[in-house]
């Protein structure tokens, strides 16, 4: 979290990488409600960013993401991660539908030298709250996921970065062959610049298979 | 061309200062000479003439009169002398006042001059100016309707594109639409058409083989049934016969076994008996025989009316057959109105070019969307390309005004130069004829003076010629401004050359940079599709992938779930199916036993998930008592786990730590866990002093909740070990 010393605009590398995980775990749980990939029942409204957010009840998926969420600090802390990608896959076929690209650029002057920035706390959170508005909104123009879906992460790391035992190096990147992309904004903590894209398979494609 | 000077005014005899020729003093030649001046000796005539009249008087005084009047005259060749000198310098001011009067003239007939050439060059500029003005008007009405033209081009042509996307979105539509019918379609056809066609042949067969075997069946049965009819009457006759027959015969027993009975009695006769006994054993044997035979008749009787019975059912089923008949006839017009519609089908297939039969239908639709995909990509570039050109179009109309009005601004500069150099130049050659009149005024003055003689001439020639040489600066002046003038001018005429090649290579410069961000552009596209699409460089980056176990739990529950509500559905069936039972008779139990199976078999599933869940079960509980364990071992805290819910309804995770080296059950710390925060939670043990210092130092100065259980770790193990 941002260091709470007397100015509060003072970002560090530890708080902007707590502010950038916590992000991811919102909006992973905004995704998995808005696209329904799990029941509605099985979550619960919170009120964070100034927005009435959705976290998940279930304990499996609350312990999977927070896990993720305590790994990818430590990446960011180390200014190792690249993109964090959330894939939404069919549950029969196991086709990916929709993939939730999170790119992140580090400034590695901070990271080498210990640094801090500023930035406003209220200008990182609009940034948030806009992005985390666009992901509601996205079911007007995604397609509907008519059939049982399942999702994973996928975390693209610099090349010397150590496999934790949780995780496993993955040859298949799950991408969509001609996929339609709809960019969304950004938020920038000074430190970390997370890019929002969302690119899912063609709306035909899926007429197609109906 | 108006003159600058006016024409010069003929030398008047007396321009120059009037030349009195005084007589000589004390020369004999005492002849006075009346010398009239009209103008300026007007005044001087009249004092020799007094004397001249006093000159006539006697012989007498002429003496005297001639000492008096050679005073007189000495006084008076004195006085004329002063009054020459005095005309001399009348004369000579009068010369400068004329002078000066006709350089005042000849300054304000220049002046004169000047302003109507101003107020003519003025005309001039005004009429140019008017005549730029309605040109640059002309140009900008010309472009003004070049831009409406254009822009009229692009509406159109806005409209059309957006029309031939809308035309390419509906036909898109409808050629999906199509698709998808004609595949349903062609499918069900197919189906339907195989259906009907099987069951066409099949029923045209059943029907030929049920209608040739029932006729044949029928014919065998009919006579069969007439033969059986006449056998069953013959036999009827056989049987009446024979039980008539057997009725003696079984009388004629009884009275042979009574005889035989008597006989036995009696030993007479014995062989006769026996004969008789033979004969009637062998009767009893026919008998016993045609009794069997009469027996097989029965049963013969018994299948002929089984025949009987099965050629009802026959013609029932006869019945039925013919009654399916025109059903048949029905299904005959259905799939002839399905040839039709396939007919129209494959029609409207051949109409489509590029497809000769139904597999080729999939393949040029999905060629016909790959082109429709890249023509929206296309469109959407050319869409992109023709805002940029907008964009440019723009700019360079801008520049292109800034241009002109610059180029306007240095002509305007330069005709303005050209005026003055031409004013120049005409003052400079107006100041040379003026010089020329001089010289020619000072030449007709020379030589006038050289006929009248005298020493005036020189004086005024000189006064000239240094009223030359005074003006050949100021022509000098004039000549050396004319010069810079034109330096000026061609200085600006290269500025205005530089301008013009500026502005070209600034176009050039523009349609390259136009080219280049076309480039970037189209690059920045193609890098983030690829971002999009999820490509890395495998020198940089690796993907890694969190272990999911989340889909795997959810297949089982959800296995679990649908193998339930599937025995919900097949109890449901059963149940039905048994009321249903209750009124039928047979059919219930063919389906009461297929249902059984499905739910013993759907119980076994639901058995062995259940097992195998009691199994993840108890392997999960072993693992996570060994995990907990092993904390408390390794970090020297019992941990509590528990899910709590707040009045708000947000659910929170609370862990309750109580230290292995605690000295009673009331020193346990509390914590609450919520979406990645941890929380201290305030209790009894908290609240004390030694621990709330602490709390203070390392959870709330410091952050670190590990660094504050690390410390009570020890406090607690160093209390411990001392006591």
């Amino acid at each position: 979290m941002a260091s709470k010393t007397a100015a509060k605009d003072i970002i560090t590398l530890r708080g902007s990488a707590a502010i950038v995980s916590e992000f991811f775990g919102y909006a992973a749980n905004s995704i998995l409600y808005n696209r329904a990939v799990y029941p509605e029942e099985s979550f619960a409204r919170v009120k964070k960013y100034g927005l009435p957010m959705l976290l998940t009840k279930d304990e499996g998926v609350k312990s999977f993401i927070s896990n993720l969420n305590a790994q990818l600090s430590e990446w960011l802390e180390a200014g190792k991660l690249q993109r964090v990608v959330l894939v939404i896959m069919s549950m029969n076929t196991g086709e990916v539908l929709e993939r939730w690209n999170f790119s992140i650029e580090t400034d590695n002057e901070v990271v080498e030298k210990g640094v801090s920035r500023e930035k406003s706390d209220k200008e990182i959170m609009r940034e948030i709250q806009a992005i985390m508005r666009q992901i509601a909104s996205s079911i007007t123009y995604l397609p509907c996921l008519d059939e049982q879906c399942v999702f994973d992460v996928l975390a693209y790391t610099d090349t010397d970065v150590a496999v934790p035992f949780t995780w496993m190096e993955s040859s298949d990147a799950k991408l969509i062959a001609n996929p339609q992309m709809v960019k969304l904004h950004s938020f920038d903590t000074k430190i970390h610049k997370v890019n929002t894209l969302v690119s899912y398979k063609n709306d035909e494609e899926l007429d197609d298979e109906e | 061309m108006i003159l600058r000077t006016p024409a010069p005014k003929r030398a008047r005899p007396i321009e120059p200062a009037p030349i009195i020729e005084s007589p000589p003093v004390g020369s004999d030649h005492r002849q006075l000479a009346i010398y009239e001046d009209p103008s300026s000796a007007g005044p001087a005539r009249r004092e020799p003439s007094q004397q001249s009249e006093h000159m006539l008087c006697t012989y007498q005084c002429r003496q005297m009169v001639k000492a008096d009047f050679l005073d007189a005259l000495s006084n008076a060749e004195k006085q004329v002398q002063d009054y020459q000198s005095k005309l001399a310098e009348l004369n000579d001011n009068f010369g400068k006042a004329d002078e000066e009067r006709k350089t005042f003239r000849e300054k304000l007939s220049y002046v004169e001059q000047e302003l109507a050439a101003a107020k003519g060059r003025e005309q001039a500029l005004h009429d140019q100016l008017l005549k730029e003005v309605n040109d640059s008007h002309e140009r900008l009405k010309k472009e003004l309707e070049l831009s409406s033209k254009l822009q009229a081009k692009l509406e159109n042509e806005q409209n059309l594109r957006k029309k031939a996307e809308s035309t390419a979105a509906a036909a898109e539509d409808k050629a999906k639409e199509l698709e998808a019918k004609l595949g349903h379609i062609s499918k069900s056809i197919e189906k339907e058409k195989k259906r009907f066609n099987n069951e066409l042949a099949q029923l045209n067969r059943d029907s030929k083989f049920s209608i040739t075997k029932i006729t044949v069946d029928l014919e065998k049965m009919e006579f069969r049934a007439k033969s059986s009819e006449q056998e069953v009457e013959l036999l009827r006759k056989q049987q009446e016969d024979l039980q008539s027959k057997f009725s003696e015969c079984l009388h004629q027993k009884s009275e042979l076994e009574k005889r035989l009975t008597s006989l036995s009695f009696e030993d007479d006769s014995p062989k006769e008996s026996d004969v008789l006994v033979k004969h009637l054993q062998e009767e009893l044997r026919n008998y016993e025989s045609e009794v069997r035979e009469a027996r097989k008749l029965k049963s013969a009787h018994d299948s002929i009316e089984l025949m009987k019975e099965k050629l009802l059912e026959e013609k029932s089923r006869r019945e039925r057959v013919e009654l399916q008949l025109p059903k048949l006839q029905e299904y005959e017009l259905k799939i002839n109105k399905l040839e039709d519609e396939l007919s129209a089908w494959k029609l409207m297939i051949q109409d489509i070019p590029g497809v000769s039969c139904c597999d080729d239908v999939p393949l040029r639709i999905s060629a016909l969307q790959k082109e429709v995909i890249d023509n929206l990509k296309k469109l959407g570039e050319v869409n992109a390309h023709l805002k940029q050109m907008q964009v440019v179009l723009d700019k360079t109309q801008l520049d292109k005004q800034k241009t002109e009005t610059e180029a306007a601004l240095a002509k305007e500069k330069a005709d303005r130069l050209e005026a003055e150099v031409k004013r120049m130049n005409l003052m400079l050659s107006a100041v040379s004829e003026e010089r020329n009149m001089l010289k020619i005024a000072i030449e007709d003055f020379k030589s006038k003076n050289e006929q009248a003689g005298g020493h005036a001439s020189s004086s005024a020639m000189q006064e000239l010629e240094s009223s030359l040489l005074k003006r050949e600066p100021y022509i000098k002046e004039l000549e050396g401004d004319l010069f810079a003038q034109k330096d000026i001018n061609t200085r600006q005429q290269d500025e205005i050359k530089s301008l013009h090649d500026r502005l070209n290579s600034e176009a050039r410069k523009v349609k390259s940079l136009e080219r280049e961000s076309d480039r970037l552009r189209s690059e920045i596209f193609l890098l983030e599709s690829k971002l999009g699409h999820g490509d890395f460089s495998a020198a940089n980056t690796k993907v890694l992938r969190m272990v999911n176990t989340l889909a795997v739990g959810n297949d089982a529950k959800q296995t679990i779930e649908a193998l339930q509500s599937e025995l919900q559905r097949t109890k449901e069936k059963l149940q039905a199916l048994e009321e249903y039972k209750s009124q039928s008779g047979n059919s219930g139990k063919l389906v009461d036993s297929y249902m059984s199976g499905k739910v013993a078999q759907l119980k076994e599933q639901i058995a062995t998930l259940e097992k195998r869940e009691e199994r993840y079960k108890t392997v999960f509980a072993d693992r996570i008592s060994v995990f907990r364990r092993a904390c408390c071992e390794l970090f020297g805290y019992k941990i509590v786990m528990d899910e709590r819910q707040r009045p708000n309804g947000i659910p929170v995770t609370r862990f309750t730590l109580q230290s292995i080296y605690a000295m009673n059950d009331d020193e346990k710390l509390e914590f609450e866990y919520e979406s990645g925060n941890t929380n201290i939670v305030e209790n009894g043990y908290t609240s004390t002093s030694e621990i709330s210092q602490q709390v203070d130092i390392f959870v709330r100065k410091m952050n670190s909740i590990p660094a504050f259980t690390a410390n009570l770790t020890v406090e607690s193990f160093n209390r411990r070990t001392l006591s």
